[in-house]
């Protein structure tokens, strides 16, 4: 006998049952309805048996609509349908649709879609009989179909057998096997044996303690109890699937191992559905099965219903009884415990947040910013006034202020990291537009920054990623000539800065080529040749406007545009771009920026009669124009500090204020990024915090200023844009050594 | 030592078959009836180590067989699979009620039988 | 009484030990244990046992025991030494076993 002749008796069967279930069907509408019983068996065992059959030599479809078939026939049987003409006759299309079924897997066809839709159409017919109100209720709604919920009873094993857990790295479990076992056919042994068959039953410890006389026993009860030290790697629903036909009525305790707890943990710390009890996180990471969790569930239920009656309204934790039960490990519980605190925790934390619109923050700050100028306002009235408690009061409005503004301002903060998220799908899309193999590693995305800021660093920087992907990554035969990994790197970080935010754009390519550019920015005539440039401010001059060195142009960089935009959007955030690089090794493009656009701690400086802002955090300090410098007019742009030669400007020039000099004249030593420069003022007036006003559209490209702010005294002062002012120096200073050179 | 001897009783010829096929290459020996009274008359005193039975059968149902042999002092304690449908519960409890209880749902596949075989006891 | 032999000789056990004989092989047990508390058993013909089997051999041992007597069990054939090995028996009942090399 082979599964292939099996498989003709099945069809061979399967055709007898169907004639069978053909004629009974005919037979049914000249019976009278009492004498109908044995009939409508006879074809419901026709569809049972089909059904049966066909799942054991895996025939899904059949079983899958016969399935349907029966369920129907089972409610006729059961009384809750009455089989009419129409019934007769659909049951008869199901048929020669079974018997269709039958066919096809005889012949090895497969099912036509007319077929298919043929089923489709039966099992929508049967279906309308399976819905809950049946049309034809003919049995009285009396007879309760389900049996009630089996009562919790105390036979639940939650007493550990024995007690003493075996310290060693095995499963311990301890079954107390009830009397009727042996009667019923089931032997312990065998399922030792069984047991066997998945790991190594390391050591059995039989309990006879219930045991009685020789002349009071029944040879047929059962009064064994044992404990199973068992060695095994399958999981614990697997070793409970052993005991499945004694454990009606036995108390079977299954302990996991202790190394399996560590797992167990793991687990629990990585499920990822919020919300869960904690015997559900028991069961979905093994370490509970739900039979285990029902029984417990039951028993606390149980338990509960008992204390109401004594008065006794203490309802023992789920875990506590786990662990007493020692069906788990304490350690698993408190995991899962943690892991519920926090999800709570997670949850409330999600109730706190709540979503402002932008505008209103925005109202907010600026408020806060009129609030900062008015408390300067008091603060110079208290000074005038110079009454102690009236200073005294300022004073500590002051630090409120402040403290209102930082807090204002941290609204504002977003981290950086979900706009870095956004460049996998850019790396991704480009990398493989050039058949480049990519990875974007993502550091510091934690950091927080300026919504403003962030909103508007997202084109520079897709632009930036694109450029190191097009031009920084080499393709990748040229990568391997230079032993480097196929697989080029990009890499987005970013950190905080002495009040900046950095954001580096890094890559593993090429490097710029120094001398490439050289000669381009001298063939654009954007150097003057013969001058030896630092390589920073070399790689400055990719950012000039119309500045490309990509030999070939391709659709994603190359066409010169894009750079200078880069630099405009930075520095209109007052920004500014530094270029590390060295040749084949790769490429660090770093943007600073302020961490935020609206308020700044200023320094300010008094030239003629005009107020001057400068962002506190790039002054360095402020010392007197040396002797030598005072009177030698547009002649030198250098002075010397403590030996150091510093570029420097007068803002009396650079602005063209009128009005009367001062007696001496002060530098302001600023820095920006790596650059320190002085600006000579007349009078330096102190800290000062001051928020920052747009400039009007008219001023918008004013050169060196970056914004205004009213003074507490109701005047206007203009913030200098430091990093616009640093490099109009350099510029100038390169223009004048190159002249000099030229002189020479 | 002779094989241990596997009783299958069920109305579907092409059942009994594969299961008897799967059966023996586990090691064990297969006695088949096709319904209860068929079994009832093939049970003649020999030893048989486990049953193997269809509830829904013509003649005689699982059940009522199961009754009968456990009336036999020599089957008295013969465990008993017992095959059931998902929608079987009247019939599980009238099954518990003459001593069986190890069910496994149709349909299944050889192996799961084997898998529940083994569990009872061992060729 | 010459000490440690058992007056009647020794019960030989055949066949199947288990649920089907359980209750005969009680009344044999009971019947022996009327004239004396001491009893010896030869399972050499055991061809079966199962967990009714062995409780009812752990019973007579432990009723023997409670009368001052003792229950020796002897010539363990090889069905009896694997469930009493699998069970971790053999020393309950402290009998010397001879292992077999096959």
């Amino acid at each position: 006998m082979s599964m292939e002749e099996a498989l003709q008796t099945f069809f061979a069967e399967s055709h007898e049952l169907l004639q069978e279930m053909e004629d009974r069907l005919l037979a049914i509408p000249a019976l009278a309805e009492e004498d109908r019983s044995e009939t409508i068996n006879a074809i419901f065992r026709a569809a049972h048996t089909i059904k049966g059959s066909a799942g054991l030599f895996g025939l899904d479809g059949i079983v899958e609509f016969t399935h349907v078939l029966e369920s129907v026939l089972d409610k006729v049987r059961a009384g809750q349908l009455m089989m009419d003409a129409d019934m007769v006759s659909l049951f008869l299309d199901c048929k020669d649709h079974v018997a269709r079924l039958v066919e096809l897997q005889e012949s090895g066809a497969t099912l036509s879609t007319d077929d298919q839709g043929k089923g489709n159409e039966l099992v929508a017919r049967l279906s309308v009989y399976l819905t809950d109100t049946p049309q034809a209720a003919v049995a009285p709604a009396g007879e309760a179909s389900h049996p009630a919920p089996a009562h919790p009873t105390d036979s639940l094993a939650l007493e550990s057998l024995g007690g003493n857990v075996l310290d060693n790295d095995n499963w311990h479990i301890s079954i107390e096997f009830g009397t009727d076992v042996l009667r019923n056919g089931m032997d312990p042994l065998s399922i030792f044996r069984y047991l066997g068959t998945m790991g190594h039953i390391v050591r059995v410890v039989s309990f006879f303690d219930r045991l009685p006389a020789l002349s009071e026993l029944d040879p047929e009860s059962c009064y064994m109890s044992y404990v199973l030290n068992f060695h095994s790697e399958a999981d614990k629903a697997t070793i409970e699937s052993a005991f499945e036909f004694v454990q009606e009525d036995c108390k079977i305790n299954i302990l996991p191992p202790h190394s399996r707890v560590a797992d167990f943990v793991e687990a629990i710390k990585n499920l990822k559905q919020d919300d869960l009890r904690i015997g559900e996180m028991l069961v979905k990471s093994g370490t509970l099965t739900q039979r285990e969790l029902d029984a417990v569930l039951a028993y606390q239920t149980a338990q509960e219903q008992g204390d109401s009656a004594s008065q006794d309204p203490h309802k023992r934790p789920l875990g506590e009884m786990v662990v007493q039960a020692g069906i788990v490990q304490p350690e698993v519980v408190e995991a899962a415990l943690h892991k519920q605190i926090q999800q709570k925790k997670a949850k409330s934390r999600q109730q706190q947040s709540i979503r402002v619109d932008a505008e209103k923050l925005d109202t907010l700050i600026n408020l806060i910013g009129e609030l900062v100028i008015a408390g300067a306002g008091v603060n110079i009235v208290a000074h005038r006034s110079g009454q102690t408690d009236m200073l005294e009061a300022a004073s500590t409005l002051s630090r409120l202020v402040e403290e209102v503004r930082d807090s204002a301002l941290n609204l504002r903060m977003v981290q950086i990291g979900e706009t870095f998220n956004r460049f996998q799908r850019v790396v991704h899309d480009v990398a493989k537009d050039l058949g480049k193999e990519i990875e974007l590693e993502i550091t510091g995305g934690d950091t927080e920054l300026d919504k403003t800021v962030v909103e508007k660093i997202g084109d520079p920087l897709t632009h930036l990623v694109r450029n190191s992907i097009d031009h920084g990554i080499e393709p990748a035969d040229i990568r391997a000539a230079r032993g480097k990994p196929a697989q080029g790197k990009v890499r987005l970080n970013a950190y905080h800065d002495s009040g900046s935010i950095i954001i580096e754009v890094q890559d593993d390519g090429g490097g710029l080529n120094r001398d490439k550019i050289l000669a381009k920015a001298i063939e654009k005539g954007l150097v003057e040749p013969g001058i030896d440039l630092p390589d920073s401010e070399v790689y400055q001059l990719i950012f000039e406007a119309g500045f490309s060195t990509a030999d070939k142009v391709s659709n994603i960089s190359g066409r010169g545009v894009g750079m200078d935009v880069v630099r405009r959007n930075i520095e209109a955030l007052r920004g500014n771009i530094e270029i590390d690089s060295q040749y084949m090794a790769g490429t660090t493009i770093r943007i600073r920026l302020p961490l935020t656009l609206a308020i700044i701690d200023g320094f300010q400086v008094k030239v003629g009669n005009a107020h001057y802002v400068i962002p506190l955090d790039m002054v360095i300090e402020c010392v007197d124009l040396p002797e030598e410098n005072i009177n030698d007019g547009h002649d030198s742009n250098y002075f010397s500090l403590r030996g150091e030669v510093l570029p420097y400007m007068r803002l009396r020039e650079s602005f063209e204020v009128t009005g009367e000099t001062g007696k001496r004249e002060s530098v302001v030593i600023v820095k920006y990024g790596n650059t320190r420069a002085g600006l000579v003022v007349d009078a330096l007036l102190g800290e000062f915090q001051t928020v920052i006003k747009p400039l009007g559209k008219l001023f918008e490209r004013l050169r060196g200023i970056g914004g205004s702010t009213i003074l507490g005294t109701g005047e206007v002062a203009l913030i200098l844009d430091i990093p616009g002012l640093v490099q109009q120096m350099i510029r100038k200073s390169h223009h004048e050594t190159s002249r000099a050179s030229v002189k020479e | 030592m002779a094989n241990k001897v596997i009783m299958v009783v069920d109305d579907s010829a092409s059942l009994r078959q594969v299961v008897s096929i799967a059966l023996k290459g586990a090691g064990y020996d297969v006695l088949e009836g096709c319904d209860g009274k068929d079994a009832l008359s093939k049970l003649t005193g020999q030893k048989i180590n486990l049953v193997i039975s269809d509830v829904n059968m013509p003649n005689m149902d699982g059940i009522s067989f199961v009754q009968e042999l456990k009336k036999k002092p020599e089957y008295k304690f013969t465990p008993v699979i017992m095959l059931t449908t998902e929608s079987g519960d009247d019939m599980k409890s009238k099954g518990q009620a003459a001593g069986v209880k190890a069910w496994v749902v149709k349909p299944f596949k050889p192996d799961q039988m084997i898998s529940a075989v083994s569990k009872l006891i061992q060729p | 009484m010459t000490h440690g032999i058992p007056e009647a000789g020794p019960l030989q056990l055949s066949g199947e030990v288990n649920i089907f004989t359980a209750a005969a092989i009680r009344e044999q047990l009971l019947a022996r244990l009327e004239t004396s508390p001491r009893l010896e058993i030869d399972l050499a013909e055991v061809s079966e046992i199962d967990t009714a089997g062995l409780q009812l051999l752990l019973a007579a041992k432990l009723t023997c025991q409670s009368k001052g007597g003792d229950l020796t069990l002897v010539h363990h054939s090889a069905p009896v030494l694997d469930v009493m090995d699998l069970c971790n028996l053999t020393h309950v009942f402290g009998d010397p076993v001879v292992i077999s090399s096959n």
